[in-house]
This record gives C-alpha cells, sequence and structure tokens, in this order.
C-alpha cells in the first residue's frame, strides 16, 4: 500500500464516523438553523410598516410631519406598504402634551414647528426620528423661501431623495466590485477565524482521543505518523468544507429569497484567492493542533494545550481587521510574513488591492514553505508524543524520543 | 524468521533492555515471558519500529525490518485500543485496509473472525457496548484481521475468563500451525507450557533463558522429586539424597528440588529397601521452576 493510500483510508474513516455522529449532524443542522433564523427573522419584523404617533402642540407642524413621512418613503417600490406612517394628535399645550409623552401615549412631541421633545435620546431610535424631522424642517423651510420667491416646488422632495453624485475610483474595475471583493474578504476573514478555532480543536481532541484511548498503538504497528495526521487533517478538513459550504449555500439561497439586502456580484477571481488563502490558512493551523494534541494523554488537557494557536488566530483576526482599515500600514505589511498572520492578512489586503505582486507571492511562498517545514516537525512532535503517556508530554521529550 | 539481536535501551535513567536477544521461526510459537517492568513490551515495540533501539537490530527473513514489513505482521499491544463508539465490524475493516487489503477482503475477514470468536452477531455494535472479554476478542481479531505472517501479541491472555483462554489459545495454534511465527508474552506459565515449544525469558531487560522448552528442561541443573511413604516420614528419607535444595511438604507428599546430577539411582536402592515408598516421581522441573531460577 502506497503511502498516501493509507493516508486516504484515514481520511475516509474521519468522514465516515463523524459524518454519521450525532455530534456533527447536530452541530451543521444547528448551524444551518441558527443562520437561516438570522437571515429570514428579522425579514418577518422589520419588513413592515414603522408607525409612530407625534404630539403637535401650536401651529406650523403638519407641513414638517406630511413632509417627514414623504421623504421616509420616497425610495419605497409602489406596491410596498409604505416604510413609516406618523399619526398625529392634538394637544392644547406644551405641558399636557410633555404628559402624554411620559407616559408613553405619543412617541415624540413636536411645538410650534420649531421644537422636538423625545423622552430620551439613547438608541438608534430616537436619533432617526430626530434626524428623519430635522431633514423634514429643513425641506420644509427650503420649500417656503422657494415658494415666497414665486418658484413651482413641488418636486424638491423628489430632488433631495435622489442621488445626485455618481461614485467612481482612481483604481481599476468598477467600484462595484471592488466593493463586492472586500465583502468576500471581510466574510472569508470570519470564516477562517471560525474554522480554524473549531475545526482545529475537533482535529486536536481527535488526535488526544485516539491517545487517550490506545488506539493510536494498534495504528502505528502499521501506518506512519504522518499518514495518520496528514489523513486526519484531511478528513476534518474535507467535513469542515461539507458544513461550511453548506451553511453558506443556504445562507446565499435565503437571502435571495428574502431579498434582505442585496447581495454584491460575487466576482469569481476574488473567491478563487480566498479559497487558496483559507486552505493554506486551515492547514497551518491543523498542522499545529494536531502535534499539539499529541502531547496530552486526556481530553481535559486538550484546552489548555489549545490556548496558544487559538490566541495566535485572535491575532490574525485582529490584525486582518486592521488591515482592513489602513491596508498600506506598517502592521498589516509586518504580518504580511509571518507564516500564521498572513492567511488572515493577505486576502483582505489583496481584495483592496493593497498589496503589491512581491509581497503577495513572497507572502505565498513563505507560507508554503512554513506548512511544509511545520509538518515535518509537527510529524516528529507526533510520532514522539504519541506513545508517551501519562500527564502533559514536554515538547523537547516528545522531539527527543521520536523514532525517526 | 525473526530475528532479534541484542537490543539496548534506556529511557532517561531507566535502563529498559540490556542485551535482549531472541530468534522465532516460521510455525513455530514463542512464549516470551519475564517479571512486570523486565522489557518485554518495550521489546515489542521495538520490532514494530514504534521505539528506535539504542543499539541492536530486528530482523525479518534476514533483512532489517522496513515500514512496509510491517503491514504483513499483527500487533496486540499490552494497551489495548479501539475506537469505542466505532462499529466492531467497521473498525476491523477499516484496519484491514489500513494493512493494503482491499474492501471486500477486509470486510469478509473481519465478519468471519468475528463469526469465529462468537460475535456474528455484535459486528453492527459499537465496540464501547461489548463485554471486557469480548473486547479483547476483538483486538485480537484486530491482529489477525489481515492474515499476518508474523504476530506478536503482548499478554492476549490476561483478564480472559477459562472458555475466552481456550478459544484464544486454540486460534494461537492453529496460526501457528498454518505457518505463522506467533509471539507472545504472559505471565500464566502453564498456559505457556502447554501452547510453546519455545521460550525467552527476560529479566532486567536482559533475555536470560532461550531455547525449546523441554531442551531447557533437560539442560536444567535441577530436577524434581516427588515422593509418598507408607507409615513413615518423607523428609528423613530424603535426607540421605545428597544435592536437596529445597523441599515443600504437602499433606503425605513432599515435593523437592534436586540437583541434576544427584544419585538418584542410589535413593531409589536405598527407598525400596526400606520397602515404604508409595509414590514416587523424578521429572524435569517445570516451566515455572526454570522461569523462577532464571530471573532471581
Amino acid at each position: 500500500m502506497t503511502g498516501l493510500a493509507a493516508l486516504w483510508q484515514v481520511a475516509l474513516r474521519e468522514l465516515t464516523e463523524r459524518a454519521r455522529s450525532k455530534a456533527y449532524l447536530l452541530t451543521t443542522g444547528l448551524t444551518i438553523l441558527i443562520v437561516l433564523g438570522l437571515i429570514v427573522i428579522p425579514n418577518f419584523f422589520g419588513g413592515g410598516t414603522d408607525e409612530s404617533i407625534v404630539g403637535s402642540v401650536g401651529e406650523g407642524n403638519d407641513d414638517i410631519i406630511s413632509t417627514a413621512v414623504e421623504l421616509g418613503n420616497a425610495n419605497d417600490e409602489p406596491d410596498d406598504p409604505p416604510s413609516i406612517a406618523i399619526e398625529t394628535v392634538d394637544f392644547d399645550d406644551r405641558d399636557t402634551a410633555l404628559e402624554a409623552l411620559d407616559d408613553g401615549e405619543v412617541d415624540a412631541v413636536l411645538v410650534d414647528g420649531g421644537e422636538i421633545v423625545l423622552r430620551s435620546v439613547g438608541g438608534f431610535g430616537g436619533n432617526s426620528f430626530i434626524s428623519g424631522f430635522q431633514r423634514a424642517a429643513g425641506t420644509v423651510q427650503i420649500q417656503s423661501v422657494i415658494e415666497e420667491q414665486g418658484q413651482e416646488a413641488a418636486d424638491i422632495v423628489e430632488i433631495l431623495t435622489t442621488e445626485p453624485l455618481e461614485t467612481t475610483t482612481l483604481s481599476e474595475g468598477d467600484p462595484e466590485e471592488s466593493e463586492s471583493r472586500t465583502a468576500v474578504a471581510y466574510f472569508g476573514l470570519l470564516l477562517l477565524y471560525l474554522a480554524v478555532l473549531l475545526y482545529g480543536t475537533w482535529i486536536l481532541t481527535g488526535v488526544t482521543e485516539e491517545k487517550a484511548n490506545r488506539v493510536v498503538e494498534v495504528l502505528l504497528s502499521s501506518v506512519r505518523p504522518w499518514q495518520i495526521l496528514g489523513g486526519k487533517i484531511l478528513g476534518i478538513g474535507l467535513l469542515a468544507m461539507v458544513q461550511l459550504l453548506s451553511t453558506i449555500a443556504v445562507a446565499v439561497i435565503a437571502l435571495r429569497v428574502t431579498q434582505a439586502f442585496d447581495l454584491p456580484p460575487i466576482e469569481i477571481g476574488s473567491v478563487l484567492n480566498l479559497l487558496l488563502w483559507f486552505v493554506l490558512g486551515f492547514l497551518i493551523f491543523a498542522v499545529l493542533f494536531g502535534a499539539a494534541g499529541s502531547l496530552v494523554s486526556r481530553t481535559e488537557d486538550a484546552n489548555t494545550i489549545a490556548m496558544p494557536m487559538s490566541m495566535t488566530a485572535v491575532v490574525g483576526f485582529f490584525v486582518s481587521i486592521t488591515a482592513l482599515n489602513d491596508p498600506d500600514g506598517i502592521v498589516a505589511v509586518i504580518f504580511t510574513f509571518i507564516p500564521v498572520t498572513s492567511p488572515f492578512v493577505v486576502p483582505v489586503r489583496s481584495a483592496l488591492e493593497a498589496i503589491p505582486a512581491w509581497q503577495y507571492l513572497a507572502a505565498l511562498a513563505i507560507t508554503i514553505t512554513a506548512i511544509v517545514i511545520l509538518t515535518g516537525l509537527a510529524g516528529r512532535i507526533y510520532a514522539g508524543g504519541l506513545l508517551r503517556y501519562g500527564g502533559r508530554v514536554k515538547l523537547r521529550e516528545a522531539w527527543k524520543s521520536a523514532a525517526e | 524468521m525473526l530475528k532479534v539481536q541484542d537490543l539496548h535501551k534506556t529511557f532517561g535513567n531507566i535502563r529498559a533492555l540490556a542485551g535482549c536477544s531472541f530468534e522465532l521461526e516460521r510455525g513455530h510459537m514463542l512464549g516470551f515471558l519475564g517479571p512486570n517492568g523486565a522489557g518485554k513490551t518495550t521489546a515489542m515495540r521495538i520490532i514494530f519500529r514504534l521505539i528506535r533501539p539504542d543499539s541492536g537490530l530486528v530482523t525479518w527473513d534476514g533483512e532489517p525490518i522496513e515500514p512496509d514489513d510491517l503491514l504483513r505482521f499483527g500487533y496486540m499491544p499490552e494497551q489495548r485500543g479501539l475506537y469505542p463508539k466505532m462499529r466492531a465490524g467497521d473498525q476491523l475493516t477499516y484496519l484491514g485496509r489500513l494493512h493494503g487489503m482491499s474492501k471486500t477482503d477486509a470486510r469478509a475477514s473481519a465478519e468471519s473472525w468475528l463469526d469465529r470468536f462468537g460475535l456474528s452477531d455484535r459486528v453492527g455494535d459499537p465496540v464501547e457496548s461489548l463485554s471486557h472479554g469480548n473486547q479483547q476478542r476483538v483486538q485480537l481479531a484486530a491482529a489477525l484481521v489481515h492474515d499476518p505472517t508474523l504476530l506478536v501479541l503482548d499478554e492476549p491472555l490476561s483478564g480472559l475468563d477459562p472458555i475466552a483462554v481456550e478459544t484464544m489459545s486454540d486460534v494461537l495454534r492453529e496460526q501457528a500451525a498454518s505457518g505463522k511465527a506467533v509471539v507472545f508474552s504472559s505471565h500464566q506459565l502453564d498456559l505457556v507450557e502447554d501452547l510453546c515449544e519455545e521460550v525467552a525469558i527476560i529479566n532486567a531487560g536482559e533475555v536470560v533463558v532461550t531455547g525449546k522448552v523441554e531442551a531447557l528442561k533437560d539442560a536444567a541443573p535441577i530436577r524434581h522429586l516427588e515422593l509418598e511413604v507408607d507409615g513413615g516420614d518423607p523428609a528423613a528419607l530424603v535426607a540421605f539424597l545428597d544435592g536437596v535444595q529445597s523441599t515443600k511438604a504437602d499433606g503425605e507428599r513432599l515435593t523437592a528440588i534436586i540437583d541434576a546430577d544427584a544419585d538418584v539411582r542410589g535413593f531409589i536402592a536405598h527407598a525400596q529397601e526400606t520397602g515404604k515408598l508409595r509414590h514416587f516421581a523424578y521429572t524435569t522441573p517445570s516451566l515455572s521452576d526454570l522461569f523462577r531460577e532464571a530471573v532471581k
């Protein structure tokens, strides 16, 4: 049997046994349900008309309120229900109106077309309320100025609600495409981070379990350490892909169906680039997690030993957020060349077209070299750690006791 | 032929092996004996390249053992290990495939071994649901599933009930009879004596005795003597013999370990003159005697 055939057998076992396990089916199902829920549920609640009641004291409020409704509904599709609706309640004096506001009978009070009173300013709702009315009040004033000069002012609302400026950029390609690339990169970054933490742990505990239930000695009597480690990473990696891709597919379909928000057109090049770095990033962490797993004999100890890798992933994640804001900055450039963080940083920088070709290629070469070297090192640590039971095996001991 | 040549291995300050050598031909069964911690497991792990010796060599058919050779070897480690949640049949099929069998061959062999151990109705059950003894059977099947030419079994009979021991012993006998080389370690010396023509006894990392059981017994410097005397004192009678190493009374019967060159003829003549001898047995020592002698 060739080396790769045995590796594939190990991968196949991981695939079939894990895919059959309740834990895998449950997490896959739950993840899909949660994603579906996040997309569909706001659609139920957010779809309808935002109704509010405004108290009116004195003169000059009606124009503002009607303009606010007009502005708020300006972008609605003709068949849809209106986005906002405002009911007006008249009050004789300010104090009664404020009392009603305090009791929650009205959401806001307008006084003499020049003052708006809210219960509090906190939260997004209050602010959008204010900005809506401010805009309406401004519009009403412009309208009256124009009307005083005898002009026709009916289409002022229309003018205010269209986009007056078309956006273009100096870089090649249209801005919509680059927006899509950024979205894909950001999304991929998040996925890589989650995948490293989640599936890295699977590899870690998988290795520790084999050591804990001593099956590893039977395996090692016929298969070599790199075949077990490689097969495990391949098998779990494929399962991870299935889980991730099915979740993404469900999310994309749900978004298309509900039209919860507009999906940017997906640019295939950025997806492939992302996939490449995703695989590299997953591999490098998988190898590290696998080696770490061979150092402990009990699954309870697995969490402690995962810390360095989890922390590295956290660092990679935050560095790439920094890179998203400042893709040419010194932080982004430095972490481009560190093997464990480059899978996080490079896709972001290349999506923003802020990475010179030589840096991209250098990062690629460094990462691939690092994977090859780390696999060799991890294989030896793995081989040395596997047959040493008891407490936690020290790295140096595992290294020294490895057979080859 | 398996040849283990002068293995040495130290772990830190602990000397695990200090001159471990033995040989085993195809079609033979070797009992690998020694007190706890004598180095049996370390030697077995070295055969499977799980540990690298500091010095010494293991060869199979005259060649150093390569990874590919391992596919034709079967190993039952002292630390039993199977995937607890994996079905017994799947588990054995998987191990068969790891040794290079096709899917159908591996499956057929897995099922036939489970059948042989009376577990044909448990093929689809997870290993963790089986009793300790049945898990042990599956573990032995795991060493056999790929029809290996060399079987190395670390304490295959420990913790088994007498019926299971019998099944296992039968299987091991068959394997040797069909031309396999079988080596196993055990503390059940009576069983080993019953099963094996050859033994290697290891003490403190060194193989101190090795060879055919019968030849070892003949060559042993001691003999076993049993006496029963009608109405008399066997101890007084034995006192007539020169070279008695130890005696033990068991009711009317007296057993003694005596020098191999003691004058038994003269003793018999003397005993017959007294005319009171009811039972007399003069035999080569048992394997237990040899073992105690070797490791003391």
